[in-house]
């Protein structure tokens, strides 16, 4: 079931030039996080998701501090060895502060052009449908002079289906992971939502939709094994998700910037663009980067774990990630409030033996499984 | 520091400011971050209270490490901003020299500092579940727009509603106004203080800068805050008539870039002095002195022109704009060569740094270096380290004629 999503991550750039060569779309790298994939595509591009990477960094060490989160690190290092070479334009976001600093490093380094969405961050619904509504209609004339192809509506009715179809696709893997623990395996799972970030779009709609066939039609594993949400920005590295199996747990939910919170959201609507938009980012699954007085990330996560039926709430920190950072004690407090226990796992991209995490989460595993029995 | 009369009356003023945020029972407190507009509190007679001075003078003081241990312990990763650590400890322990802080009935922060503020902030708001006003300064990575200006102003309308809601009585207009006017004086004041250090030889250093930019921060926008600077104005322009020099010998003249590290004042003066190097200019002190008019943009009322002065912060700015800026200061205050201090705990400032170090030096033909620190964390400071750097640094340059 799970054999061409594995391949198409293999050799990233491979699948992408393969499908660069067959569609002709200009492939723009989308950095984290919530650009809307659907402008692009509508603008004739092939969007492709940058979390980061794993691997040594040793050219952008030159440009980027140690203290520098590895997700910037690594997407700098792709680019400085030539291996995003594939890449016409990249899509930034206002995420955090390192990522609206990376964006001029780029502009200083590298000739391709560079976009940005910036994500307004006012108290009220009036000021930032003002100031989004300028942010966008920059994204269009970036996107049009990369690609050369103006958005239309029809298009962009077409791109929001697309994507929208997906994300409730994805949402219907999400579904079955919680209702069948253990059908899929963790690392299968990550896997899954990796190669959506590099297949072109009508390419992964049909291998989710025979996946979710095969899911539903799959049987879960005897017995009740503890039960992990996993929050955390990322999901990377994905290596690192085999532990679950070793530690004979299961990971049911996910509370991740390139899992849950991208994939809750539902079709772009597009009658209405800005507040569609508006929409996407303010509403759905909170995120430490979306500044939103009107939603609480506590009783979210909280709901959550509830809702999944776990035991325990994985923190997967990846290092030097402040907006994640500076959520997690107040959250883990909360967790604790409600008998629900959480644990800290800290991860960088470059980390590729990944033992001293097993003991850690077998650690917490017994101990929950100890709580749940 | 050198040796200024007007460093006494500062050090009443911040004391008098202290006691009265502590013990005011008249007047609510709100915390600000250091870029928050606060002439809108002010003209509502909030005392406003600033985590970041705060965190500084506890590092200064040399309390900031007990102090990020106990939000350490509490959770806080090392990972993040030194400052905010040590705002989170004092809250914990009552600590620092004020004895921490007064508890907030609101807060108030802005991103035109960085978008650390929000997480932050929200984290404040939680612990003490008061309300958080957040003005968005969006970064302006080519420069200044209209559609830019007329976002923030939109949101110091929304911060006026915020306010009057909060206190229960109307904005005072009329108020904001003075306040404004006062805290353009006390800024123009501050602008035409740092610009001395342009004479031969400078009659203050960058870190007396530091020390002397807390009224600036904590008090613009209130009469003693302009009559103070106005006190430091008439001593340093006298300083300056008469040729009196900061330091003893002036070979060299540098720029600073980042925050200071707060916890090695004394060792740095120690240090540039008897290496006969004066730091004469710094971004840090500058952001409070108002960046050069924006191209293109006639602000055409107070409020609009202080939504400009908000936005047109330097680490707001693109790298472009950045790095004319440092090719402006390294050529009108006549400079040697720049120092660049890769903070840790400051994202908005450090990210990016190699990149310009190199830019600026290419183009203005003046060497500069970066030194690893952090600007509150002693933890993280290598004094081996930093002063290798800086002596090859030093030893590369050429001095004045």
């Amino acid at each position: 079931m799970f054999t061409a999503f594995h391949e198409a991550i293999a050799d990233i750039s491979a699948t992408i030039r393969t499908h660069q060569n067959r569609t002709g779309r200009a492939v723009i790298g989308v950095m984290p996080a919530y650009f809307p994939l659907e402008l692009i595509h509508a603008a004739g591009g092939y969007p492709v998701q940058l979390w980061g990477a794993g691997g040594s960094v040793e050219h952008a060490d030159a440009y980027l501090q140690s203290c520098c989160c590895s997700v910037a690190r690594s997407l700098l290092e792709l680019e400085m060895r030539g291996v995003s070479g594939m890449v016409a334009a990249y899509a930034f976001t206002s995420l955090c502060d390192t990522l609206v600093n990376l964006r001029e490093i780029y502009r200083r380094l590298f000739a391709k052009p560079t976009l940005e969405f910036s994500i307004p961050a006012a108290q009220t619904h009036a000021a930032r449908k003002a100031y989004l509504t300028t942010v966008l209609e920059g994204i269009l004339k970036g996107l049009e002079s990369v690609t050369g192809r103006a958005v239309s509506g029809a298009a962009l009715r077409a791109s929001a289906a697309l994507y929208g179809r997906i994300r409730s696709l994805q949402r219907e893997v999400y579904r079955i992971r919680r209702q069948k623990p253990g059908v899929v395996k963790s690392r299968d799972f990550y896997t899954v939502l990796t190669a959506g970030f590099f297949l072109p779009p009508e390419d992964y709609a049909s291998l989710l939709e025979r996946l979710v066939g095969g899911l539903e039609a799959a049987a879960p594993h005897a017995g009740r094994r503890p039960r992990l949400v996993l929050s955390g920005m990322v999901f990377d590295p994905i290596g690192a998700h085999a532990i679950f199996d070793g530690v004979h747990a299961d990971v049911v939910d996910d509370d991740f910037a390139n899992g849950w919170r991208s994939a809750a959201k539902g079709a772009l609507q597009v009658d209405d663009l800005v507040a569609g938009i508006a929409d996407h980012l303010y509403h759905g699954a909170p995120c430490c980067c979306i500044y939103n007085p009107e939603q609480d990330r506590h009783d979210y996560l909280v709901e959550k774990v509830k809702a999944a039926d776990a035991d325990g709430v994985l923190f997967w920190s990846i290092r030097f990630c402040e907006p994640d950072a500076f959520d997690r004690p107040q959250l883990a407090e909360r967790l604790r409030q409600e008998g629900i226990p959480a644990f800290t796992l800290e991860m960088d991209l470059a980390t590729g033996n990944f033992e001293s995490a097993r003991t850690r989460v077998e650690a917490f595993v017994e101990m929950i499984g100890g709580l749940a029995s | 520091m050198t040796q200024l009369a007007a460093f006494n009356k500062m050090k009443e003023l911040m004391t008098l400011y202290y006691i009265e945020a502590k013990t005011s029972t008249a007047k609510p407190v709100a915390w600000l971050t250091s870029g928050a507009p606060v002439e809108f509190v002010y003209a509502m007679d909030v005392i406003p209270v600033y985590p970041e001075n705060y965190a500084a003078m506890c590092a200064a003081s040399h309390q900031s490490v007990a102090l990020m241990e106990a939000a350490e312990a509490a959770g806080f990763s090392q990972d993040i901003c030194a400052y905010a650590r040590t705002d989170f400890g004092q809250d914990l322990l009552q600590g620092g020299p004020a004895g921490g802080l007064p508890p907030p009935r609101f807060l108030v922060c802005s991103t035109n500092i960085c978008k650390t503020v929000i997480k932050w902030y929200e984290a404040v708001a939680r612990k003490y579940r008061v309300p958080l006003f957040l003005v968005d300064t969006p970064f302006l990575h080519d420069g200044l727009t209209r559609e830019v200006v007329d976002y923030t102003v939109a949101q110091f309308q929304d911060l006026e509603r915020f306010l009057a809601g909060q206190l229960k009585r109307p904005f005072d207009r009329d108020r904001l106004m003075e306040v404004i006017r006062m805290s353009r004086e006390a800024t123009g004041l501050w602008k035409k203080i740092l610009d001395f250090a342009k004479t031969l030889p400078t009659p203050l250093t960058s870190l007396d800068a530091f020390i002397h930019v807390a009224p600036v921060v904590t008090l613009r926008g209130t009469r003693a805050c302009v009559d103070y600077y106005q006190l430091l104005y008439e001593e340093v322009a006298e300083r300056a008539a008469r040729k009196i020099g900061a330091i003893p010998q002036e070979r060299y003249r540098v720029l600073w870039d980042n925050l200071p590290i707060w916890f090695k004042m004394r060792y740095f003066e120690k240090f540039f002095e008897e290496r006969q190097c004066a730091l004469v200019a710094a971004t840090y002190a500058d952001s409070w002195g108002g960046i050069a008019a924006a191209q293109g943009i006639q602000a055409s009322d107070p409020i609009e022109a202080l939504a400009v002065s908000y936005l047109n912060i330097y680490i707001n700015f693109g790298f472009e704009e950045r790095i004319r800026y440092l090719a402006r200061l390294i050529d009108e205050f006549a400079l040697t060569g720049f120092i660049m201090h890769s903070n840790r705990s400051c994202k908005p400032y450090s990210v990016g740094m190699y990149g310009l170090r190199e830019e600026v030096a290419k183009r203005t033909g003046k060497p500069g270096v970066v030194i690893e620190a952090d600007q509150n964390d002693p933890r993280v400071f290598s004094e081996t380290q930093v002063e290798t750097r800086l002596d090859v640094f030093l030893e590369s340059m050429l001095p004045l004629p």
